[in-house]
Order: structure tokens, then C-alpha cells, then sequence
């Protein structure tokens, strides 16, 4: 295949050096002007809305962390509201002193911190095992039962008659001092979810969300990117509350409604999911709506629950959708993918192993159904084995056993002497084997580049903490992973759509995106599930060579397909299944004219 | 890519076109599975529609039948139009599909499975329509108080088969009958298209065992990659060599030597 | 323990509420079998079942009857209002749940809607038959009642009608059930009014106990989740068993130790059986995700 410069298809086309920079400007713009609008704020407004500047910046901190739960990992955490209450009671019951001797503010802050961290994570741990429905049902039993002890337990609490807030020392306490005080919170608080978002955390999280399966075949544990952004969202509404309450000057419980929760819930979504911008502006929109429109003000909580059903019905992508004018350009239709196999060797550079990916005597039952029968499979690196056999011969069934997606009954998975954990799926990256999926499984709403870098989730050296506070490793991180994943886009030829958001492209475009994304790890196996399916012809003869140049690199591939053409034209073994059980197993040149297999794979 | 067939003949009176499925495109989501296709089915004649996994044959009849909206393309039954329409219509103008995998209501019994497939017909009718059409499977006929779960995949299929006939279609589309089952029982199973050819019914068959699938149509399709790649009367002499020709798509001097 | 003060009144009342919370967990069932979707307004629906009541036997003054079949008839419509506007529209990505949001939006639009127009304090509700006293009052056997009647009605619509088994089979296979040409749309609507009529009925047999109040609405929303939870979705016997435990653990904890610390004790049971079963104690598990 001759190697060339492929045509620029998106009307992006190779942008100058320097593009890049103006790009992070405008990226920053929206915030420079809310800064600027929060600044003269004081001179342009009186004290009243120094309360209403307040408050929202305040939802904000809270807002900027619940963000990375509900719009990156799409957890529907609706009971927010109580860790609100718990920062605000801990930094008033602390400050004022009726339980333990009085502590010093900042004292009293770092416990809401600690305490709103630790509760976060309580009323998350739920969402690592339970489905939607029943998590945002918890969050929401939750929420309910802190109100309750907040009124029933007097003695702290204060009960309904309530407790007197902490009050900030000078110069923070004027109006406009807290109002300032809390404006530097709320840009730290920006700050940090964009330093998380934007980073190999972020996207794990959309991955979670938008294509849960497929995060786990990359190596992403629910647990281990979960509980971290559980803490600090918990952290930074433990924070809220603690500016909330001096905020209300005096803390009752009938302050912390489950109205404020849908308020937050809301604010996230009509931002859109995925988007820091998006949130926060929805987060000023609704705390100084009900200010413009005071007589409704008893139906503030009514119209958040239309305007919530609408976004979900109308626009389930949010305000980030309606300022995303980078998407709305169309794609021209007449686009190619010109693969560029000779440069896969950027990409894998890896050592050409030598050890085997072998399954033994493996067995799978459904129910009655033995799927797989005693399977024997021996995957050679570096080469191209084919898997081929009727409906239901179990090709499938033995790919989700090797990636980890099935425990079966009995046998063993082994790569060279290291035997595999059998049904953990999210353990397979570490160990260099990547896969595709029959249907693609992208985060649609992610960029193409971005969806390929969270192949390489694994590899990144930067801590959570790190992350968090931007320190020289996550730049590190950033850049290796940019640099690489443009090379596997443009090894697979699609390198031209890198900024594209992944839901706008063509089905067979997604196939060569996973591909990519499967790229990002230099596997030592790569296991391809009916990678043809859906390509035409032309697109099928190049993926060909692509496979064929992969297997080159050193790189074992284990290819489950249909299209017996493309078996026979790139496997060097192929091996049939029938019943769950190895029909035969040869060279493809014996294979294909073995007579059973014709029969069998063609159903005579 | 082989030429198709001429139009083939139908012995006897003039042929009446009963299914007509002119260029249907068709997939889920974003993958389209059929690239227009087209086929004919006369009344009356018993067709088979063969091709490897994944060419697009179930997805093929669920276009027929509205349980997978069509994307492109247009069907016409019975001289009527039915692009559009839903399963629902489909089976009430007498195009009945029995899906995949017989799937019958495993919670409930032979009996209620017979009446749940009569949902639409007349109250009056409904007992004679379950009788006749339970008296081609007498295996199950006896035992009309088992849950449907208990019963063998043979007896599942026969249920699923009988439940389709509760419609009296004057199409009924089988989508691999014989999938799962032991070999006396896909015997027994197919028997029941020559039976049925007899009264009348037209057959629509999608079968993995080409063989035996042949032996009982009249006509084939082949279909691959969501294309129709062969046309040709059942009793064509070569007819396994060109349909595994269809399959292949290449001709043998092209399929690459041994690496 | 004396029977007569502590023992007697935590059953009643025990079985009274628990039976409430049984008839809501039925409703989330009656929704999920034809639709998979888990809705925020089932607890709503009890909650109108007692508002509507009140207004319409108290505040209206019409006849028991009528008030009765018109709060049934309201709910129902209610049920399908859910239907048209907070399920179907987003039936085909039930993998996204945004249902989750739509149907917590509905509900939330029902729960104000009847904060501002009816009541934010709890009102009374009619005194239906003025039947019993003491732990014998009607107003604790009515709800066991109701449950008792509805489960005996629904049991005998699927075991003894068409459309009963018909519910049943788009409940178990829906694509087999539409494959052979049944109405699933229209037997998805009709469930939602059906289990509208059952929320509906459970907060007009519990409206005695409970009162007229907007707020039961969330509580109703979590306590008749519970049992369908630990019961298994779906299952209407599991949700029967598990609201009746619910009730008499809740009651019990009331009576003995207090009603903050009975709330904080099922929440924990709650989550701790979801993270041990998170099936339920009486469900299976049959997804496969690749």
C-alpha cells in the first residue's frame, strides 16, 4: 500500500504550529469574561446581590466536584444535598462549641473536609455494585435520613430551632470580603475538576459512563477511578456547606431541601454532561433565576423539574451542545480511510515476545448450554490466528473468556508461563491484551483522539493528587498520550478527524477507532471481534493489511470474522469450532479445503 | 459476482407474486446490514434464503415482518403495500414470522402459549384455529398443560411453529428451525413445510443445513454481506458448488496460497 | 412484652404501613415488566391515591363511591400520563437510564404541583366506614386489605384472562411477544394504568393512616422501593413479603428505640443487602453485558 498524504476531509485541515495555542485561549475566554463579570460585581451592584454572587459561587464548589460524579462518570448521585448539610453542621457545631470545646475556623473547615470525604465515599460505595436506579435511590434515602438525625438530634444539632454559624474574621466579614473569599474558592474549585477532567481521570470516567464494558477491557476499574472522585466530591460539598452555613448565618435543617439537590442535579445537566463550562453556567442561571422572577418563586422547584424533563427529552446534551460550534460544521460524506500500516511501527515498537496466549480444556456452560466444550487454543505473537465456526460455535464465547468478560466452569487462560485471573476484565490491560467489540463501543460523545488515548489509561504515571493539582506528571502524562494516540489515528488513517466528536462518524470509521484505541497499549495480543462486519470491500482489504502489519510488529491477533475471504487472505492458522469444541486446526491453506469445515462452516 | 438467474418458472398456472421485496436497506443503528435487497415469493412455493452468518438473513425477515424498520426500500404482500408496517399488521395480513431460537413463553403453559399467539383472533374462532394448527405436532398436542420451559428445544420449535400457524398464513417465514435441535427431530420439524406446501402456504426458510433445505424449496436465494448473490431453482445441478462460489465471492485461482 | 400495649400495636400498624409500601413496590412491578423502567412516580401515586381522596370525599363532599372510583380513574390516567411523557420517549436508550431523570422530573413537577395547590400540611382524610377501634381500627386493616385484594385480583388477570397472560409474555420475552403481532404499545399502557389504579388504591386504603400529604410522596418513593429491591425487580410475591417485613421493622424500631433511629436502621439494612444481593434475596441474575 503506497503511503501518502491523505487529503484533509473535515476542512480542518493541518493547522499551523501556534493554532493550538490560540485554541487553549479560546478555551479560557468564557472563564477570563466570568471572572471579570465577578470582579466588578462590587462596583456595579449592591449588596443583595453580593448574597445572590455568593451563594452561587458557593453552589459552584459543590457543583464542580458533584460534575466529575454525575456529567463525567454519569453516577446519578440526587441526594447531594445531605453532604451539604453535613459540612455546614460540622463547621457550626464545631465553631460554636456545644459538643467538644469550640476549634479555630480553618480547624473547623479541614473536619468538613474530612468528614464530607469520608461520607462521599459512604454514599457512593453503592454505585460500585448496584445499578442506576438503585444508587440514586440511596443517594436519595440518604439524603432523607440526614435531615431527619439533623432535626432529631438536639443536643448537636440544635434541632429545629437550629444553630448560630460560624462568622469569618476581617476582611472576609462584609458582604462583599465573603463574597471575594468564596469567588478564590470557586476558581480553585474550577481549577481542579478541570485539572482531573482533563486528564487520563477524566476520560476514564466518560469511558465508565458512555461505554462501561469497553472502559474495562482498557483497564479501568470502577473502584479505582471512582472512590478518588467520590472523595473529593464529597470533600469539596463538605467545603460548601461549611461557606453555606456562614453564609445562611444561622443553620436549620429546613434550609437543606431536597429542592437544593434537584437544583444542583440540574444545573449539571443543563450544562451537559462531559462539560465544566456548561455547569457552571447553568449553576449562575439557576441561582439568580428565581431573583428575576420573584412571584414565581413558589414554583422555582416545579419549573427546575420542567426544564430538567425537557433537557432530557429535547436536549440531552445540554448548554455544552448549543456553544459546541466546533461540531455543528459538517463532515463531508465522500471520506476515506487510507490506513498507513508502515507507520504502525511508532505505535507498537515492542519487543517481539515469545511466549504464547494459551487456553486449556476450557469450559463454559449457560444454564444447560456448554458454549464452549473443552476448548483448546494456542495464539502464536506475532502472527494472525483465525476463528472461525457457525452461529453460536462459541468464537465469541472464547474471546469474552480470554479478555476476562466470563469465568468459565473449568480450564485456564495462560500468557506464556503467567496464568490469567479468569473473569476480570479490567486486569487484562496490564497484562498487553487489547480487543475490539462486534458493535463498537466508543464514548460518542468524546472526541475521536480523546477515545483513542483511553487505550492507554493504564500506562499513565500521574496519582489522582497529582492530577488534581497539576503537577509535572500530568503534563508529562498528557503529552505521551497525545503523541502517541495521534500516531495509532494516523496509522489507521483517521487521523484527520482526530478533533471530531466520535458520534458523528460513520460505523466503519468507529471500527478503525477502536482498533486504534486497541493500538495504544503495544499489546501483546490483540483479540479482533468481527472487525469486517459493516466495511465494504475495499475497506476490508485494507484492514487486512493493517492486521497483517500489526501482527509484524510482534503483536499476536486472535481475529474472529465472518468474511472467510478475509480469514483466508491474512490468517497464517485458523483454527473452526463447532459445538464449543476445535473442529479443526491447521494452516488456513488446509483449512480451506478441508471438507468437514467447508460443510460445517457453511451449514451443508 | 455471478449474474442472476432468469426468472425461473413456476409449474403449473400463471405464478401470482405473493411477498415483493424490492431494494430494502435495513441495520441497527448506524450499521446497515441489507444494501437493497430483493426477492420474490410466489404463493404457494416453498423458498429457501442460505448465505453464511452475519449476511443479513434474520435481519432480513424481521424487515419482512416490521420487526426492524427498513431504512430504505419497499415491500408489497398480497398485492398490498406494507412498507411500514408493523409486526402487528404483518401477521394480521397473514405474513407470519417465527423468530429465531424458539422462543416460547417459558412461565406459561402449551395451552396458553396456543392462545396467547391468537390474541387477535375472533373469540369464536380462536379454539378451532389452536386445534388445527396443534394437530400437525400431536407430540405436544397431548401435553397442552406443560410450561412451555419444560419442554425439549424440539418441542419448543414445534410450539413456536404451531403458535405461527394459529394465523393461517398464507406466508409463514421460518428462521432456522432447525437451530439446537437433535437430527430426528429437524426431520420431523421440516416435514411439516411439505405438509404445509400442500394446503397452500408459502414458505419463507432460513435454514444453516443447506442440504435439507434445498431438498424442500423450490426455489434459493443466497445472500451475502447484506446482498442477494444467487438466484436459482432448487433443483439446479451444481447448485452446492455455485452457492459455496456465491459465498467465497472470489473464484478459487484467487484465494491466496498458504503463508 | 405486653401484648396488648406494645405487641398488638407495632402489628397493626406494622403490617398497615408495610402493606402501603407492598402496593407501591407492586406499582414499581407493574411499570418495569412491560417497559424496564423504574419509576419515580410510583410513590407519587400513592401519595394522590390520600390527597385526592380527601379532596375529593372531604374538600368536594361527593359520595364514598364516587370519590373512590374517581381517585382510581385520576391515578390511572396519571399512570399513562407517565407513560406518554417520562417512559416512551426515551424506551430506546433505556441503556443511557435516562429515565431515571425523566421520571424524577415528573415526579418532582407531581409533588410541587400538589405542595402549592392542595397543601403543604398534612390534611385529614375521610373516615371511610368507621369500622374498629384501637389496634382493630379500620384504618390499619384497610391497606392490608387493599394488598390483599390486589394481589388476589392481579394473580387471577394472569392465571384466568388473555390479557393477563399477554402482560406476563411481554413481561418475559418482549420481542417474541411483539413477533407474534400482540399490541405490546397498547399493553404497555394499559400496565401503566393498571399500576396507577394499584398506587393510587394503596394511598386511598392507607389515606386513614397516613394522611393527605404531598410529602408521603418521597417517602412512599423509597419505602416501596425497598421491598422490590431486596424482593428482586419484577417480582410481585418477593415485593409483598419484603414490604410486610418493612412495615413491622420500621414499626417496631418506632415504638422501641424511636423514629429517626428506625429511619437510619433500614436505610443500612437497605444498602447492606443490596451490596451483599444486590439481585435481591429472592432474584436472579440473567444479564449478560458482551
Amino acid at each position: 500500500m503506497t503511503v501518502e498524504t491523505t487529503t484533509s476531509v473535515t476542512g480542518l485541515r493541518n493547522r499551523p504550529f501556534g493554532a493550538a495555542r490560540s485554541e487553549r485561549w479560546s478555551q479560557l475566554a468564557p472563564y477570563a469574561a466570568l471572572a471579570a463579570i465577578a470582579a466588578v460585581l462590587p462596583w456595579i451592584g449592591n449588596e443583595y446581590w453580593a448574597v445572590i454572587g455568593t451563594r452561587a459561587a458557593i453552589y459552584w464548589v459543590l457543583v464542580a466536584g458533584l460534575n466529575l460524579i454525575v456529567g463525567f462518570a454519569g453516577q446519578l448521585a440526587i441526594g447531594y444535598v445531605a453532604l451539604l448539610t453535613l459540612g455546614a453542621y460540622t463547621t457550626s457545631v464545631l465553631v460554636a462549641g456545644n459538643v467538644i470545646p469550640a476549634v479555630p475556623l480553618p480547624l473547623a473547615f479541614g473536619a468538613a473536609t474530612v468528614i464530607g470525604a469520608v461520607f462521599g465515599l459512604v454514599v457512593g460505595l453503592p454505585a460500585l455494585r448496584l445499578r442506576t436506579f438503585y444508587f440514586a435511590m440511596s443517594t436519595l434515602g440518604f439524603a432523607t435520613i440526614v435531615t431527619q438525625i439533623a432535626l432529631a438530634w438536639k443536643s448537636v444539632t440544635g434541632g429545629g430551632i437550629g444553630i448560630v454559624a460560624p462568622e469569618f474574621p476581617a476582611p472576609f466579614n462584609t458582604p462583599w470580603g465573603f463574597y471575594g473569599f468564596c469567588l478564590i474558592v470557586a476558581a480553585i474549585a474550577t481549577w481542579m475538576s478541570a485539572n482531573v477532567a482533563h486528564s487520563r481521570f477524566g476520560r476514564a470516567l466518560v469511558a465508565i459512563r458512555d461505554a462501561e464494558v469497553a472502559a474495562e477491557a482498557n483497564g479501568i476499574s470502577k473502584v479505582q477511578f471512582l472512590v478518588p472522585v467520590f472523595l473529593l466530591g464529597g470533600a469539596m460539598a463538605g467545603i460548601a456547606g461549611g461557606l453555606f452555613a456562614t453564609l445562611q448565618t444561622y443553620v436549620t435543617p429546613d434550609a437543606f431541601t431536597f429542592d437544593l439537590s434537584v437544583l444542583f442535579f440540574i444545573a449539571i445537566l443543563i450544562g451537559g454532561r462531559g462539560s465544566i463550562l456548561g455547569p457552571l453556567l447553568g449553576t449562575i442561571l439557576l441561582t439568580i433565576l428565581p431573583e428575576f422572577a420573584a412571584p414565581l418563586a413558589a414554583w422555582s422547584t416545579f419549573l427546575y423539574a420542567v426544564l430538567l424533563l425537557v433537557i432530557v427529552l429535547a436536549v440531552p446534551g445540554g448548554i455544552a451542545d448549543l456553544i459546541d460550534f466546533k461540531n455543528r460544521r459538517p463532515l463531508t460524506d465522500a471520506r476515506e480511510i487510507q490506513p498507513q500500516p508502515a507507520l504502525l511501527s511508532r505505535v507498537i515498537a515492542r519487543q517481539p515476545g515469545s511466549q504464547p496466549l494459551s487456553l486449556r480444556n476450557v469450559v463454559l456452560a449457560f444454564g444447560g448450554v456448554r458454549a464452549l466444550d473443552g476448548l483448546d487454543l494456542d495464539v502464536q505473537p506475532g502472527r494472525v490466528h483465525g476463528l472461525i465456526g457457525p452461529n453460536g460455535s462459541g468464537k465469541t464465547t472464547a474471546l469474552n473468556v480470554i479478555s476476562g468478560y466470563y469465568a468459565p466452569q473449568n480450564g485456564s487462560v495462560a500468557l506464556g508461563g503467567a496464568t490469567l485471573e479468569l473473569g476480570h476484565p479490567e486486569s487484562r490491560a496490564s497484562h498487553g491484551i487489547a480487543r475490539t467489540f462486534q458493535t463498537p463501543r466508543i464514548v460518542g460523545e468524546a472526541s475521536v483522539l480523546e477515545n483513542v488515548m483511553i487505550g492507554a489509561t493504564v500506562t499513565g504515571r500521574a496519582t489522582f493528587l497529582e492530577t488534581l493539582l497539576a503537577l509535572p506528571r500530568r503534563a508529562t502524562d498528557e503529552r505521551v498520550l497525545k503523541a502517541k494516540a495521534t500516531a495509532a489515528l494516523t496509522a489507521v488513517g483517521l487521523e484527520t478527524l482526530a478533533d471530531i466528536r466520535a458520534n458523528r462518524l460513520q460505523h466503519s470509521e468507529l471500527r478503525f477507532v477502536e482498533i486504534a484505541r486497541a493500538l495504544m497499549l503495544s499489546p501483546a495480543f490483540l483479540l479482533l471481534d468481527e472487525p469486517a462486519a459493516g466495511l465494504s470491500a475495499d475497506e476490508i482489504d485494507r484492514l487486512g493489511s493493517l492486521i497483517t502489519e500489526i501482527s509484524r510488529q510482534g503483536t499476536g491477533v486472535l481475529l474472529v470474522e465472518h468474511h472467510a475471504d478475509l480469514i483466508f487472505a491474512i490468517c497464517e492458522r485458523v483454527t473452526v469450532l463447532n459445538l464449543g469444541r476445535v473442529l479443526a486446526e491447521g494452516a488456513a491453506a488446509e483449512i480451506r479445503v478441508h471438507k468437514e469445515v467447508v460443510s460445517a462452516y457453511l451449514g451443508a | 459476482m455471478p449474474t442472476l438467474a432468469p426468472e425461473i418458472p413456476i409449474p403449473g398456472t400463471s405464478p401470482q407474486v405473493l411477498l415483493d421485496v424490492q431494494s430494502v436497506e435495513a441495520g441497527y443503528g448506524k450499521i446497515g446490514v441489507l444494501h437493497g435487497v430483493s426477492i420474490t415469493v410466489y404463493a404457494g412455493e416453498v423458498v429457501s434464503l442460505l448465505g453464511p452468518n452475519g449476511a443479513g438473513k434474520t435481519t432480513l425477515l424481521r424487515a419482512i415482518s416490521g420487526l426492524l424498520p427498513l431504512t430504505g426500500g419497499r415491500l408489497r404482500f398480497d398485492a398490498r403495500d406494507i412498507t411500514g408496517s408493523g409486526p402487528r399488521e404483518t401477521a394480521r395480513a397473514g405474513l407470519v414470522h417465527v423468530i429465531e431460537g424458539h422462543r416460547v413463553f417459558t412461565q406459561q403453559t402449551i395451552a396458553d402459549n396456543m392462545l396467547l399467539a391468537g390474541y387477535d383472533v375472533p373469540r369464536r374462532e380462536r379454539a378451532l384455529r389452536i386445534e388445527q394448527a396443534l394437530a400437525y405436532f400431536p407430540e405436544i398436542a397431548s401435553r397442552l398443560q406443560v410450561l412451555g420451559g419444560a419442554l425439549s428445544g424440539g418441542q419448543q420449535q414445534m410450539l413456536v411453529v404451531a403458535q405461527g400457524l394459529v394465523r393461517r398464513p398464507r406466508l409463514l417465514m421460518l428462521d432456522e428451525p432447525s437451530a439446537g435441535l437433535a437430527p430426528v427431530l429437524v426431520d420431523r420439524v421440516l416435514d411439516v413445510i411439505g405438509e404445509l406446501k400442500q394446503q397452500g402456504t408459502a414458505i419463507l426458510l432460513v435454514e444453516q443445513l443447506v442440504e435439507k433445505a434445498i431438498s424442500r424449496s423450490d426455489r434459493v436465494y443466497a445472500i451475502t454481506r447484506g446482498r442477494i448473490v444467487l438466484e436459482a431453482a432448487a433443483a439446479t445441478p451444481d447448485l452446492p458448488r455455485r452457492l459455496e462460489h456465491a459465498y467465497f465471492g472470489h473464484t478459487d485461482a484467487a484465494i491466496p496460497p498458504a503463508v | 412484652m405486653d401484648f396488648g400495649a406494645t405487641l398488638l400495636p407495632i402489628l397493626a400498624s406494622g403490617l398497615a404501613v408495610g402493606a402501603i409500601y407492598a402496593l407501591i413496590g407492586v406499582t414499581y412491578n407493574t411499570m418495569y415488566s412491560t417497559s424496564r423502567v423504574m419509576s419515580f412516580t410510583s410513590g407519587q401515586l400513592g401519595m394522590l391515591g390520600g390527597v385526592l381522596g380527601s379532596l375529593f370525599i372531604l374538600r368536594l363532599g361527593m359520595p364514598l363511591i364516587v370519590g373512590f372510583v374517581l381517585t382510581i380513574m385520576a391515578c390511572a390516567i396519571v399512570g399513562v400520563v407517565t407513560e406518554f411523557i417520562a417512559v416512551r420517549p426515551v424506551l430506546k436508550s433505556l441503556d443511557q437510564h435516562l429515565y431515571v431523570l425523566s421520571t424524577l422530573a415528573l415526579a418532582l413537577m407531581i409533588q410541587q404541583f400538589t405542595a402549592i395547590e392542595w397543601s403543604t400540611e398534612p390534611q385529614p382524610f375521610p373516615r371511610l366506614f368507621g369500622l374498629g377501634s384501637g389496634s382493630f381500627d379500620e384504618k390499619f386493616w384497610l391497606p392490608v386489605a387493599a394488598c390483599a385484594f390486589t394481589i388476589g385480583a392481579l394473580e387471577l388477570m394472569q392465571r384466568h384472562t388473555l390479557v393477563g397472560r399477554a402482560f406476563l409474555a411481554v413481561s418475559e420475552d418482549n420481542f417474541a411477544a411483539r413477533s407474534l403481532g400482540l399490541p405490546e404499545r397498547n399493553l404497555r399502557i394499559a400496565s401503566y394504568a393498571l399500576a396507577g389504579a394499584i398506587g393510587g388504591l394503596a394511598g386511598f386504603a392507607g389515606g386513614e393512616l397516613m394522611l393527605a400529604f404531598f410529602a408521603n410522596g418521597g417517602q412512599y418513593n423509597f419505602y416501596g422501593f425497598v421491598p422490590v429491591a431486596l424482593g428482586g425487580l419484577g417480582n410481585n410475591r418477593g415485593s409483598i413479603v419484603g414490604g410486610l417485613a418493612l412495615g413491622l421493622f420500621q414499626q417496631a424500631a418506632n415504638f422501641l428505640v424511636g423514629g429517626v433511629f428506625a429511619s437510619v436502621a433500614v436505610f443500612i439494612a437497605f444498602i447492606i443487602v443490596l451490596l451483599a444481593a444486590p439481585q435481591g434475596l429472592f432474584g436472579t441474575s440473567t444479564a449478560r453485558r458482551v
